[in-house]
């Protein structure tokens, strides 16, 4: 591993700070000019239990974190435990003193420290940040200056307390790391939020969603910035009203956006399929957790794959893709939300916690992103469903002297329900052409990342890629990585010359969806499927060990 | 000359339905808020599924034929995407009682801009004739051939109770009131619920139970109580607009004046907007 990697884990009880006290880490290194991965690991609780996130940052890309640390803090007993075999050979501890006995490493009494402050519980968090500039050898000054920057409350006795840490560990440890800077300071973002700014950015009037983990985020961004963004956010009763709503609102010509995890969008694959009828422009955002059921709502997962490919009753198109990387996120909500307009279409853009909400490095430029714009009917006689070459009937919106007819039955042109034989095969074949010239769109555009010239072949997706390609890098291994990003309609011309490859496949699920798609669309026979599905992401260094062993 | 109303497409409810006073009534309605000022291009509907939902393929006014149960959330989605459009929701019992109930109660709590009319035949009619959660006890069904074994409830004190701020009840056996109230139910700033009582002549032919109970009242009662009281009344079924109030819709109290399919940035104006947040 490049020795400029550096990585800090901070762990503790849900309520100490502890997530922001990885936001801070991240936000400095960032600030350096750095390149960061940021990697929260918490469960579903508000108080209690154990948290901690991992910052990875480097003066090259990562895309990754890594579990080996050259900093842990513990700020509890279990946090030590637990990441005591995480701290790298180089690498230092710092824990609570006052709540691990006999700890080996750098204690510092936190909690008897806390003490001196009010609400000392949830102030505990400021020791990862106050250790984090001890050991990277900023003064005290540049400490008070990042938690100025950082923490809005109780400044005072923050910065006071942070300097008591910050002089405890420098007394107890010689040890310094100097971390190179980059030239500009970087700006980081979620996968959510590159989500939420991507489909702003191609003309999201609005967006509704029921809350559920890890698709919130993109809701709570977008609620927060509603104003300046000019999008409408909506919460109501369930995500059957959400994506009816949604649908409802497409019909008045507002761009809408959905999003939420598994259990919801089964709650709304009803209204996904009344809008392929529809032929309603809808698109949704699916983050996965691991399933079945309720899952784990705070884990990640790719086991939502053939749920989203196979999204709603009938036949009609859909359009599934999912992307690898923030940027990634940016440009394909953008793209997608065009594309549901543009064939007016229901589109899931598929995504995992590992990249809703992991947050990292990442650069936008706003002008490259798509635009959402429907062929537009003029002039009157007006009929919502005509047939055309290519299936796409123009839109009309309210309020119009013409009388425009959206419907879940099926229908005749004008949208007026219709049992006959030669009108219900005349609407399926409209449908059909429609998906055609969408399949014919997806061939004029990247719909595949290919990383690497030669070497074995690996075939990944999703927020695995990241993972995949940290792993060849952590482990000096050449191989080629071929990642689809559009899983439907499915990019077979991309497969041509892979068909009859040996490749190995990387996901993260228990029964191999991908490996399943990839055998049953692109007739590839994987010699290896490296699965994980524990929640975790794949640590780099792990999944480097198991492509090496499948490699052999 | 064919009715400009009307699509033209066959109309298929069975031979003296109650249907068909709703459908004239709302008409009626129709032409009546054009003369005062709510035009035809912004007047829209949504339909749930059921013998209820033909009128969407009957009237010639723009809209969506939704799901079973989901018109009064698509209806919602319409008129928070432009408030300048007036929606009316149609629902029958079955849909909007029992399958959508959540969407009725919830439009009622946030007072959204919309008008919901229920075809209340207190039968799944389309469906050949099962229990709908307004049948009473013992009712016959292909579901309950022993009779149903649950009690209906009284939609009409949810709505009040989960606030919406108009309710109504008409009769399909007399058009002109409905007509009005289905009028009035439009211009209401807010939720407006209107309860049809709706014969079904197949499976609850109530025409004369109906002619001997139905009452109308002259003014809404002044209180909240006062309209619990009148739609408490299962011996006399009031009919007229039961209950009103004045109260910020649900749009106005989300974003105020702003309209979102017409007020919004374009494209150059979104991207600087997104290029300042992604800036910091």
């Amino acid at each position: 591993m490049s020795r400029d990697v550096f990585t800090y884990l901070v762990g503790g009880k849900a309520g100490e700070g502890v997530k922001k006290a990885g936001s801070v880490a991240a936000n400095m290194f960032a600030h350096m000019g750095r390149h960061v991965f940021q990697m929260d690991d918490y469960a579903s609780l508000i108080r209690g239990g154990h948290n901690f996130s991992v910052v990875t940052s480097s003066t090259r890309e990562v895309t990754s974190h890594y579990m080996g640390a050259n900093l842990v803090v513990a700020l509890d007993e279990r946090s030590y435990g637990m990441h005591r075999p995480h701290v790298t050979d180089e690498g230092v501890m710092v824990f609570n003193s006052d709540a691990v006995v006999d700890g080996e490493g750098v204690g510092v009494p936190m909690t008897t420290e806390a003490g001196s402050y009010p609400n000392p519980a949830l102030r505990v968090g400021v020791c990862g940040i106050a250790a984090l500039c001890a050991v990277t050898d900023l003064s005290k000054d540049e400490l008070a200056d990042v938690i100025t920057r950082e923490y809005r409350h109780d400044l005072e006795d923050n910065i006071a307390f942070a300097g008591t840490i910050y002089d405890h560990v420098r007394e107890k440890t010689d040890k310094r790391f100097e971390l190179a800077h980059g030239s500009d300071g970087r700006r980081m973002f979620t996968g959510n939020e590159a989500i939420a700014l991507g489909a702003a950015a191609a003309g999201l009037d609005m967006y509704f969603a029921y809350p559920m983990t890890p698709a919130s985020t993109v809701l709570h961004y977008l609620a927060a910035h509603d104003e300046e963004l000019g999008v409408t956010v909506v919460h109501p009763e369930s995500e059957i009203a959400v994506a009816n709503m949604a649908v409802g609102a497409a019909a008045a010509g507002a761009k809408v956006m959905v999003g939420t995890s598994g259990g919801g969008f089964a709650l709304m694959e009803e209204a996904f399929s009344f809008a392929g009828m529809a032929e309603v422009p809808f698109l949704s955002v699916l983050s996965s957790r691991p399933g079945p059921g309720t899952g784990v709502p705070t884990y990640t997962e790719q086991a939502d794959l053939r749920f989203a490919l196979g999204q709603g009753h009938g036949d009609f198109p859909r359009v599934v893709a999912s992307p690898g990387t923030v940027p990634e996120a940016f440009r394909l909500a953008a793209e997608m939300l065009a594309l549901v307009w543009t064939y007016q279409a229901a589109g899931i853009l598929l995504t995992e916690k590992h990249l809703s909400e992991s947050r990292v490095t990442a650069e936008f430029d706003p002008s490259s992103a798509a635009w959402a714009e429907p062929v537009a009917h003029s002039g009157r006689d007006y009929r919502r469903y005509a047939l055309t070459e290519d299936g796409v009937s123009p839109l009309l919106f309210p309020p119009s002297p013409e009388s425009i007819k959206w419907s879940s039955y099926e229908h005749d042109e004008a949208g007026i329900t219709t049992e006959l034989g030669e009108d219900i095969a005349a609407m399926h074949d409209k449908r059909d052409r429609k998906g055609a010239a969408l399949t014919e769109h997806l061939r004029r555009i990247p719909t595949v990342n290919r990383f690497g010239n030669d070497g074995p072949l690996i075939l990944t997706y999703g927020s695995t890629t990241m993972s995949v390609r940290e792993a060849l890098v952590a482990g000096g291994i050449k191989a080629r990585v071929v990642q689809p990003v559009y899983l439907e309609p499915f990019p077979l011309w991309e497969f041509a010359d892979l068909a009859d490859e040996p490749a190995i496949v990387v996901e993260q699920s228990s029964t191999g969806q991908f490996a399943a798609l990839l055998a049953d669309r692109a007739g590839v026979d994987a010699t290896d499927v490296i699965l994980r599905y524990d929640g975790r992401p794949f640590e780099p260094l792990e999944l480097a060990e198991e492509i090496r062993s499948a490699l052999g | 000359m064919q009715d400009d109303l009307l699509t033209g497409a066959e109309n298929t409810w069975c031979p003296g339905c109650g249907n068909f006073g709703i459908l004239n009534a709302v008409k009626r309605a129709v032409r009546t808020l054009e003369e005062r000022g709510i035009g035809r291009d912004r007047l829209l509907m949504t339909a749930c599924i059921g013998c209820h939902a033909k009128i969407f393929d009957y009237l010639s006014l723009s809209g969506v034929y939704t799901l079973h149960g989901r018109s009064m959330a698509v209806a919602q989605g319409l008129k928070l995407a432009n408030p300048d459009l007036k929606v009316v929701a149609f629902t029958g019992d079955g849909a909007g009682y029992g399958e959508g109930i959540a969407h009725l109660l919830f439009a009622a709590k946030r007072n959204a801009d919309i008008t919901v009319v229920v075809h209340d035949n207190g039968v799944y009619a389309l469906t050949t004739g099962q229990r709908s959660p307004t049948s009473e006890a013992g009712f016959k069904g292909p579901s309950t051939p022993h009779g149903n074994e649950e009690d209906p409830f009284n939609p009409l004190v949810l709505m009040l109770e989960a606030g919406a701020t108009f309710v109504a009840r008409g009769y399909s056996g007399r058009i002109e009131e409905l007509a009005d109230i289905i009028a009035s139910a439009v211009e209401h700033e807010g939720f407006s619920l209107v309860e049809v009582l709706q014969p079904s002549v197949t499976y609850t032919n109530d025409y004369e139970r109906y002619e001997a109970t139905v009452e109308a009242i002259d003014e809404p009662a002044d209180t909240l109580d006062g309209a619990l009281k009148l739609v408490r009344d299962r011996e006399r079924l009031y009919s007229g607009v039961l209950y009103r109030a004045d109260k910020p819709s649900h749009g106005t109290r989300l974003y105020g004046e702003r309209n979102p399919v017409v007020d919004h940035p374009g494209r150059d104006d979104r991207i600087e907007r997104v290029r300042t947040l992604v800036n910091g």
